[in-house]
């Protein structure tokens, strides 16, 4: 990813175009307001530095009423007639106050983080909540794993750069009970490999020839991807084993910088895994029929590490470009 | 003794999802010279203007009004902007009442203007993702912004947390119910930016998921547009109304709130919007309404999505919480119902053009109320982080 605050590939080139309606023409012109800052964290620097330089979280406590709030966004306390505030030091586990959203369609800025959850989390001892990212280290993030007083457990970013996206929070249930105790746990010392696999259901001889008809269908559609332009660009310089498994059977889906092929059967050893019970799922999705990135939410589809919703955003990709080269 | 208000002028641009022919120069004289027209007044009867125009990254420019007080035959008069994200429209409306209930001005207008989309994602080569992320510039900018807030995720939150109250509360069969009966009624709104858009509740219960609870067709669609009312204070407003032959609608109740917009004890309630409840409670004391259900006939609610149109009925008393589901299950916003709920469509169907929507939202109160001689009529509206803000307005048939 690009080093810089706007990242360059979202910079379009000096130009304009025209567009005709109703035989009369407007210009319209590519442009961009920007704005650089050097910009203070003032009395928060306190907060942001303790999160980068010493793994803390720190909230603030009325000398009042008792008040403590998280993050300390006040030096005073506006409920006692802004009596001072003293700093306290948080411990890093807490409830989740409600149930959060999760974002699967973010913009270009978001893009790499895809999905997360944001939501409200409160500290032990907080009277208020801290907005917090929400990740799960046990496969993709799907509605229903984090619920309102779902226990949390605050992580720390190996790269601090003294920014509210220093932490993030996991189900406490995911870690074990010496991550749990330690102080300033960081994202490195989880284990983000063993995923958590939902159950496929009992499979017999319909599966098993449901299984083998959806094989043939996107081994037809595979080939046809491979023949369009546009879906090998959506895959180009990507390398991904994908093994999949649904009732009825398992196989392997490659992709290698624009080539996509589906091998039946375990090949070796694989990136992340797929589960969808119903193959046709993935069969649907790739035909652009369905949505991968809708059975994911609806939890018809399961991948085995967060991170590679990429590669399920780039196989949609794929799919629109070759309905679209179809259309055309 | 403050004066009496009303609505003697009102106008609305068609709103669309691109505006190509215009900028928001041309959309604001448009309107403002229907409201005038419609008033049958000329710039000169004006005292001042209050702009509601709410995002200047949208208009590419800060201080976007300056330009238009000009444009707009003003020079030399009042003129102030508001602010105050999706609530905007009606703050402007609350703004404008109190400077002519307190005698500062006869008559004034009421302009909101917004160009939602002509910014521009060059990656995805749309506009809706750039759409989103100049709206992602409301989120608190120390400790929200970078954790990737939106408007949709910020109000899926509080739907969110209300279900975790009211499990059985905001039906997905019911959400989608509203949503094909707010498409029904957008067809004679001829401004409406989704006019023939009418959908099934099935149609409504396959579109894809956003943010969860959030289906695409239960969300508005941002819009671009302008809206105009002139109002004035009772004398000038009856001697407009004799000249029109138009009844004044009058301005009998305001109420407004801004909550926290932190969460936690003493703070923001994430299953509430109870800023929705305390500026309907104001706004229903002004005008001396006990009850909401038997003294009103029509209801613009801000429609930013389904779900928080149904908790923002039963804040404002309509519904109780926790069974917001009776607006359709007992027949309350059906047709031949007691209650007639966004007959333009809501922002759902016709349109958020944000800071024109709220007023938008007053002018079709106005028709209705005009139109089908009703009596009382509400209008809502929300905005910022959290649902934050709440404005709500009564106006009376004279």
């Amino acid at each position: 990813m690009s080093n810089k605050v706007i990242p360059l590939e979202a910079i379009p080139d000096r130009s304009g175009h025209t567009v005709t309606i109703d035989g009369r023409n407007y210009l319209v012109m590519n442009d961009a307001m920007f704005t650089f800052y050097q910009r203070s964290m003032g009395e928060l620097s306190d907060f942001f530095l303790a999160l980068r330089d010493e793994k803390k979280i720190l909230g603030c406590r009325c000398t009042k009423c008792g008040m403590v709030r998280v993050p300390p966004f006040v030096t005073r306390c506006p409920d006692c007639n802004f009596a001072p505030v003293e700093t306290v030091e948080m411990g890093d586990t807490g409830k989740m106050l409600a149930t959060p959203p999760i974002t699967y369609f973010a913009n270009s800025l978001f893009q790499q983080q895809v999905p997360f959850g944001r939501g409200r989390l409160l500290l032990e001892g907080a009277d208020t909540a801290l907005s917090v990212n929400i990740y799960t280290t046990k496969g993709i993030l799907v509605p229903g794993l984090v619920k309102k007083g779902t226990e949390m457990k605050v992580i720390f970013r190996d790269n601090r750069v003294g920014e509210i996206t220093d932490i993030f929070c996991v189900p406490a249930a995911e870690l074990t009970a010496d991550q749990l105790a330690q102080k300033g746990l960081t994202a490195s010392a989880l284990d983000w490999e063993t995923s958590t696999e939902p159950a496929l259901p009992p499979a017999g001889e319909t599966e098993a020839q449901h299984f083998a008809a959806v094989l043939q269908e996107l081994q037809a559609l595979v080939g046809e991807m491979n023949g369009c332009e546009r879906a090998r660009k959506d895959i180009a310089g990507w390398h991904r084993t994908v093994l999949v498994k649904a009732a009825g059977g398992e196989f392997t889906l490659k992709i290698a910088d624009g080539e996509l092929t589906v091998e039946p059967d375990k090949t070796g050893p694989s990136d992340f895994v797929m589960v969808c019970p119903d193959p046709k799922v993935l069969l649907d999705g790739l035909a652009y029929r369905g949505s991968l990135t809708q059975a994911i939410m609806t939890r018809n589809l399961w991948i085995s590490k967060n991170i590679e919703f990429n590669t399920i955003f780039k196989l949609e990709r794929m799919a629109r470009s070759l309905a679209r080269s179809k259309k055309v | 003794m403050a004066k009496r208000v009303g609505i003697v002028g009102a106008a609305v641009t068609p709103f669309k999802g691109k505006w190509y022919e215009k900028t928001y120069y041309e959309l604001a004289q448009m309107a403002t010279a229907e409201a005038l027209a419609d008033a049958g007044l000329e710039p000169k009867d004006i005292d001042g203007v209050f702009y509601g125009i709410y995002n200047d990254i949208f208009q590419r420019t800060c201080i976007p009004e300056h330009p238009l007080q000009g444009i707009i035959g003003l020079q030399n008069k009042f003129g102030m902007r508001v602010s105050n994200g999706g609530a905007t429209g009606a703050y402007t409306l609350s703004a404008a009442h109190a400077y002519v209930a307190a005698g500062r001005f006869k008559a004034v207008l009421m302009l909101g203007v917004e160009k939602a989309t002509d910014c521009f994602d060059f990656q995805s080569m749309s506009a809706t993702p750039e759409v989103i992320k100049t709206i992602g510039w409301s989120g608190d900018s120390f400790f929200e912004q970078k954790l990737g807030w939106t408007a949709a995720d910020s109000y899926a939150e509080v739907v969110l947390a209300y279900k975790d109250e009211y499990p059985g509360d905001l039906k997905p069969e019911v959400t989608a119910q509203i949503s094909a009966l707010l498409s029904e009624q957008a067809r004679s709104n001829n401004y409406a930016q989704r006019q023939f858009d009418q959908v099934t509740p099935e149609e409504v219960l396959n579109s894809r998921i956003v943010v969860e609870p959030f289906k695409e067709l239960e969300i508005c669609v941002y819009s671009e547009g302008a809206a105009a009312l002139v109002v004035a204070e009772e004398e000038t407003a009856r001697a407009i109304a004799n000249q029109t032959g138009q009844p004044v609608v009058w301005i009998t109740g305001v109420g407004e709130s801004n909550e926290h917009s932190f969460a936690g004890r003493n703070h923001k309630i994430m299953h509430r919007i109870i800023s929705d409840h305390i500026a309907a409670r104001k706004a229903y004391e002004m005008a001396g309404i006990k009850n909401p259900l038997q003294a009103v006939d029509v209801v613009e609610v801000h429609d930013a999505f389904v779900h928080q149109l149904e908790i923002t009925m039963a804040e404002m008393g309509f519904v109780p919480l926790g069974n917001a589901d009776s607006l359709i299950e007992d027949g309350l916003i059906l047709p031949g119902g007691p209650l007639l709920l966004n007959p333009c469509g809501g922002l759902i169907y016709s349109g958020h053009a944000v800071g024109a929507s709220n007023i938008m939202s007053a002018w079709s109160v106005r028709n209705e109320l005009i139109r089908r001689r009703l009596k009382t009529g509400l209008v809502h509206g929300t905005g910022s982080t959290i649902a934050q803000y709440g404005v709500v307005l009564i106006l009376e048939h004279d």
